[in-house]
């Protein structure tokens, strides 16, 4: 679902002092999939159609089976946080410290890892579920795939 | 297909001692070396040259990094070469320089070349500055490089460069938490690796910490860049070059240095080397064991050696964390003991493995991992400012964790 204020993190939108969002490029012919899965909110991964390896990042050609053919398969919002970085040093004018980088275990596709950010410095811990949201990052209808705690699952198996 | 033993047998029949280094040769390293990285480039050829006994005319081979701003032919035209029959560029970024040494012997050795300067120059702070100014890829700048859109065209930054994932620190600090949660690994243990290197460079007046000691208290008390790597987790950025010039054994012995044997030398993208450039090596499935174990592998058995014969080590050092992930993949301590191997005081002047003796990226300057060849030969030498006393078999390993590059050097008996 996109956010809504009370419950996720404040999307990060353009404001007048603010710098522009970097927005994904959406129309690569490989990846571009996974962000028009995100527009309709959904997550989607690249599979091989033959023999159901996960391909990601997202590629036409599958090495396991030699297949051409690919499907966009969607998965559960959930994960396992596997890693992440508090940023305090500020190197990119559309990123303002502090933040967080959190590297996210989808728990439907075992070792996919996707990427999400959350503001300021969140108390995490390894392991913990995740869940995605989808923030708007432009007026064109761009929705990224985000991650943040879920609360509504507190268990934590250790990562 | 070709039985391994058999297989081994001409892979190292291949070159193992045939070529050696007979010259090096640097700038000095500064913040702001106000020259272009042209002049800094011939500048360290020059004395590269020299220092091997040669003249610029004698060389006929380039091999340069593929991120290094000066082609081969500019470097050519420079120092007015009067014919380069051999080129060649690798990397990506910091796995080159071992592999820029395995291109120079492999010329040598299949008679393209005779003689080949080897060499990295950059402007890493003046300059181009990684995560700055679209270094990495094609959007992580927010400066001239700035692109209203992240990624596509095959670099795969779409997922990684939109969430403020954006410099080769913040993948290193990933790295780092990850070897925290599955072994409990500590800052202060990351910690003796800046100061064993900051120790090295306070002997070295060339080395840009010379003049500035670190404590632990120092470490721990500087400030987080990004959690859990702090400030002196982070390498220089560094205006400078360096070079050195590859030839054939025996030439080399003619040389008026010592020459320094390439013993082996080897590269290796794993089994994994995922797609683009950086950021993907996060969707390998460790990222605790890095390409450097695979290029240990090929490198130690082209040499015939293994780590207990290794006298001393100069690691690539992009961050303190890089050291850690090498001391256990060069299998100088088990996988997940690398931070007590670090605190154990065997890195240090007078351990078991002394590491980056002219101070490395931690302290003594940024070329790339060139530098730690230079400082390689010194030792091989003798006349390091941190000299291993009777050292004879030298490691020097170039960057991961895109892919990885090595080499062994040793002295000739």
């Amino acid at each position: 679902m996109i956010g809504s204020p009370a419950d996720q993190p404040p999307a990060d939108r353009p404001a007048p002092d603010r710098p522009p969002r970097l927005v994904p490029e959406t129309s690569d012919p490989d990846t571009g999939g996974f962000f028009a899965a995100a527009a309709r909110e959904e997550l989607a991964v690249c599979a091989c159609a033959a023999c159901g390896a996960v391909l990601h990042p997202p590629r036409a050609y599958c090495a396991a089976c030699g297949g051409w053919d690919t499907v966009w398969r969607t998965v559960a919002g959930r994960g396992r946080l596997y890693s992440w970085t508090t940023v305090e040093h500020q190197t990119h004018r559309a990123f303002p410290v502090p933040y967080t980088i959190v590297l996210v275990e989808l728990d439907d596709a075992p070792g996919t890892r996707l990427v999400g950010h959350l503001p300021d410095r969140p108390e995490l811990e390894a392991g913990m579920p995740m869940r995605v949201w989808f923030e708007p990052v432009d007026d064109d209808g761009t929705l990224l795939p985000q991650w943040r705690p879920d609360s509504t699952n507190a268990a934590v198996d250790g990562g | 297909m070709t039985p391994a033993g058999l297989r081994d047998g001409i892979t190292v029949a291949g070159h193992r001692d045939r070529c050696a280094i007979s010259g090096i040769g640097a700038t000095g390293f500064s913040s702001n070396s106000g020259r272009s990285t042209l002049s800094l480039a011939v500048e360290a050829s020059l004395a590269a040259v020299a220092d091997a006994g040669l003249r610029p005319s004698d060389v006929d081979g380039v091999v340069r990094c593929d991120m290094d701003a000066v082609a081969h032919n500019d470097l050519a035209e420079a120092l007015g070469l009067p014919d380069v029959t051999y080129w060649g560029s690798s990397g990506p970024g910091g796995a080159a320089p071992g592999g820029m040494i395995g291109q120079a012997v492999g010329a040598v050795l299949s008679g393209q070349a005779t003689t080949v300067l080897a060499f990295r120059s950059l402007n890493g702070r003046s300059g181009a500055r990684f995560g700055r100014s679209g270094a990495v890829g094609s959007g992580g700048g927010g400066g001239a490089g700035w692109r209203p859109r992240a990624g596509g065209r095959g670099t795969y930054d779409e997922f990684f460069f939109p969430y403020g994932l954006v410099a080769p620190g913040q993948l290193f600090s990933l790295l780092a938490r990850r070897h925290m949660i599955e072994f409990g690994t500590t800052g202060e243990q990351l910690g003796h690796i800046a100061l064993a290197c900051r120790a090295r460079a306070n002997a070295n007046p060339a080395a840009q910490m010379a003049d500035r000691p670190l404590t632990m208290e120092d470490y721990l008390s500087a400030r987080m860049i990004s959690s859990p790597l702090r400030l002196f987790d982070y390498c220089l950025e560094t205006d400078g070059a360096c070079a050195v010039v590859v030839t054939s054994a025996a030439r080399a012995a003619d040389g008026p240095q010592p020459p320094a044997l390439i013993r082996a030398v080897a590269q290796s993208a794993g089994p994994e080397p995922q797609l683009g450039f950086l950021f993907p090596t996060l969707l390998r499935d460790s990222l605790t064991t890095q390409t450097s174990k695979s290029v240990a592998d090929v490198l130690y058995r082209r040499a015939g050696l293994g780590p207990g014969d290794v006298d001393v080590a100069q690691f690539y050092d992009c961050f303190t964390i890089t050291v850690l992930l090498q001391l256990e993949d060069y299998g100088f301590c088990a996988k997940g003991e690398g931070g007590p191997f670090a605190a154990s005081g065997a890195i240090d002047k007078g351990g078991s493995l002394p590491i980056n003796t002219s101070g490395g990226h931690l302290s003594e300057g940024y070329i790339h991992g060139l530098n730690h060849i230079v400082e390689g030969v010194r030792q091989i030498r003798g006349t390091s400012t941190s000299q291993v006393p009777g050292a004879e078999v030298c490691l020097v390993t170039s960057g991961l964790p895109v892919t990885s590059s090595a080499l062994v050097l040793r002295r000739a008996s």
